[in-house]
């Protein structure tokens, strides 16, 4: 093929240890890359499997496999495993790959700084697994860690926090390098108007994690010392308040959530108008309706705490400015459907994944919606309907938006093209099985059915299988995703050219597939 | 830390004179705005909790903006890196000024070599066993360009 025809050169001279040690004191953004995205699959598998389990309890009504404590565990583990392990440096791993690639940058500003956020996520995550084997196993509070529960749980809690503080730190030291690699590095004529939205997704991704960071790790250090050293921010006979905790946690947590998605906007923003073969409508209006989305966050937290008693005010604060998410999230979807409207389109994988993430996350943005009414969210707060939303925006969304970058960049990243038709099957089992596992628990939710229990009524039974027989199919296709990664690591596929995609734009498409180990090493000129 | 273009040959009192700087697409003042807007809502944020009674989460902001804030200085010392060749009489001169230290290199105009690979990946001058490379903030056609104009005054 025509793969690397025209480049030649000083940047082909890959000057690097070798084996281990490689990958350990790497500063390439690359190979940094890799390592975030093998570490989340592996993150991904780990809590997959937890999930596995949840689902296996709750196939049938009764208790057959777990303890209720070792339920807990693996539901409020399932989540932070998912959350910091696998949805977030998997983004990251992405903007390692492309951000550089894409604005003409040689590499990221520290690149050594680079190395070390990498290689503090294997030591939370160790600390999170491990805490299943201290006295007392994993912390079992739910993800969302709340006090006074979490003050009273034993030495698994400890490591969660810990685990917390270190991916913390990691995210903190990567959206630095980010924020400066983006703001510094961009090659000569890519104003910001001009670059590619996943850039801007991502930026405006670190701004937030640089905004809510050190909230969360405030918020975990004064449960530390709430346990340890005697102080009583969230204990109430102390002097304290428990539900000061809660709008410290939900102050970063709402932020979070946009920070799992926006890059994954950005991913969707970048493959439609690909498969599509035309511009993508509106940019201008996609770049302002993120940074409205992301200034939206700051101010909707408490939505997740209604039933917690607020004044009726701030509980119509709260309501109106969540539906105000709406109006930039719906400019972003109508943009990405009049982009494909009178495209020239093909449903390759990645465009099917954009397509699927478009419809399933709008269904997830419809239930957000009926969530933020007060009154309905009061009889909704912590059932199933709940499960459902967020299911349908975290793994229909970003894990979706995740799967169309996967396909659509590996082919660049590793020289080789997927294999069209498992990648084609990966996307309809996910698709069907997802669906399989979320759609019912609208149902389940909406009768009543309370999340986080192992346990439930006989009126439930039927929807809880389906739930739990979808589960099932959903993590064993996962496992496609796997085969299909490794042939195309192992160059099993056919060779493509640089520019893999017909319709593809911007400068990660003009170097070779796959990209010599150092590119751009002086900047290209934009025009 | 990136290498970049923005060069320009100038007219100097030199003979041949060629300034090349590093590629900032960030002014001064933009990564002081930068800064200034991520230091008010981090610490403004934290405050407002350390207001509240949850006044821990502020060493944190304290601690981040720290790291932002050398990340930045970094980038600040840099800002300012360049290389510059020129000739003058019957010395080359190549001075290089990174991280706020100048270097300053000098050759003999009647001695010294251009040593230019074909693709204008590499480029170096060389002179009684001692070799230099230049053109750290070219790319591939602007060293190809030096490499001629330095070939044509040089030996």
């Amino acid at each position: 093929m025509e793969a690397a025809h025209a480049h030649h050169g000083h940047g082909d001279h890959a000057h690097h240890p070798y084996g281990i040690m490689r990958w350990i004191t790497t500063t390439n953004h690359k190979d940094i890359g890799t390592l975030y995205l093998v570490f989340s699959l592996t993150m991904f598998f780990i809590g997959g499997l937890l999930a596995m389990g949840i689902r296996l309890e709750l196939l049938e009504p009764g208790m057959q496999f777990w303890r209720p404590e070792f339920f807990n565990q693996l539901t409020s583990m399932h989540g932070l495993i998912m959350v910091f392990g696998a949805i977030m440096p998997a983004f990251v791993g992405f903007a390692n790959w492309q951000v550089p690639m894409m604005i003409g940058a040689p590499d990221m500003a520290f690149a050594r700084m680079n190395n070390w956020s990498f290689w503090l996520l294997p030591v939370g995550a160790t600390l999170l697994v491990a805490s299943f084997f201290v006295p007392g196993g994993a912390t079992a509070a739910g993800w969302t860690i709340y006090a006074p529960l979490s003050t009273q749980m034993g030495p698994g809690m400890d490591l969660a926090i810990f685990a917390l503080h270190i991916m913390g730190a990691s995210s903190i030291m990567g959206s630095i390098n980010i924020i400066t690699t983006i703001l510094n590095m961009r090659a000569p004529g890519m104003t910001l108007m001009k670059m590619p939205l996943f850039v801007w997704t991502w930026l405006i991704t670190a701004y937030l994690l640089i905004a809510v960071m050190p909230v969360l790790a405030g918020a975990v250090t004064m449960l530390l010392t709430d346990r340890h050293f005697g102080t009583n921010f969230f204990n109430a006979a102390g002097g304290g308040d428990p539900v000061l905790f809660q709008h410290v946690f939900w102050f970063f947590g709402h932020p979070e959530v946009y920070i799992m998605i926006l890059p994954g906007f950005g991913i969707v923003s970048q493959v439609v108008p690909t498969f599509s073969r035309k511009p993508l409508f509106g940019y201008s209006s996609m770049v302002y309706a993120t940074a409205s989305i992301a200034i939206l966050s700051f101010i909707v937290w408490a939505h997740h705490m209604f039933t917690v008693g607020m004044p009726a005010v701030a509980q119509l604060f709260f309501m109106y400015a969540t539906m105000l998410i709406a109006v930039p999230t719906g400019v972003k979807v109508f943009n990405w459907i009049a982009t494909m409207w009178k495209g020239s389109l093909t449903f390759e994988t990645p465009m099917l994944f954009a397509c699927g993430f478009i419809f399933v996350f709008s269904m997830g943005g419809f239930t957000g919606l009926v969530l933020a009414i007060t009154p309905v969210d009061i009889q909704l707060q912590d059932t199933y309907y709940v499960v459902a939303h967020f299911h349908y925006v975290l793994v229909a969304g970003s894990l979706f938006a995740l799967f169309a970058g996967v396909y659509f960049w590996i082919p660049k990243w590793t020289g080789h093209m997927y294999d069209e038709l498992l990648g084609k099957w990966h996307f309809w089992l996910s698709m069907i099985f997802f669906n399989i596992t979320f759609f019912p628990m609208h149902f389940t939710g909406l009768a009543g059915l309370p999340r986080r229990v192992p346990d439930y009524n006989m009126q439930f039974a039927d929807f809880n299988f389906i739930s739990s027989i979808g589960s099932f199919g959903f993590g064993l296709s996962q496992l496609i995703l796997v085969y299909v990664v490794v042939k195309c690591i192992r160059g099993a596929g056919e060779k493509v050219s640089d520019k893999v995609w017909e319709g593809a734009h911007g400068l990660e498409w003009t170097l070779p597939s796959p990209p010599p180990y150092h590119t751009f090493e002086t900047p290209p000129v934009v025009k | 830390m990136t290498a970049g273009m923005d060069c320009s040959e100038v007219a100097h009192a030199a003979e041949f004179s060629l300034v090349a700087r590093r590629n900032n697409s960030l002014s001064t003042t933009g990564r002081f705005l930068v800064f200034a807007f991520l230091f008010v809502v981090s610490v403004g944020i934290a405050s407002a909790f350390a207001a509240l009674g949850a006044w821990m989460v502020l060493p944190f902001a304290g601690l981040e903006m720290l790291v932002l804030y050398l990340a930045f200085r970094t980038v600040d010392r840099h800002a300012a890196d360049y290389e510059r060749v020129a000739i003058d009489g019957d010395r080359v001169e190549v001075e290089r000024h990174e991280a706020g230290r100048t270097q300053r290199f000098e050759f003999n105009r009647c001695w010294a070599r251009v040593i230019a690979s074909g693709d204008g990946g590499r480029l170096a001058l060389r002179s009684h066993g001692r070799e230099l490379e230049i053109g750290h903030y070219m790319n591939d056609a602007q060293r190809l360009d030096l490499a001629r104009a330095l070939k044509r005054r040089l030996g």
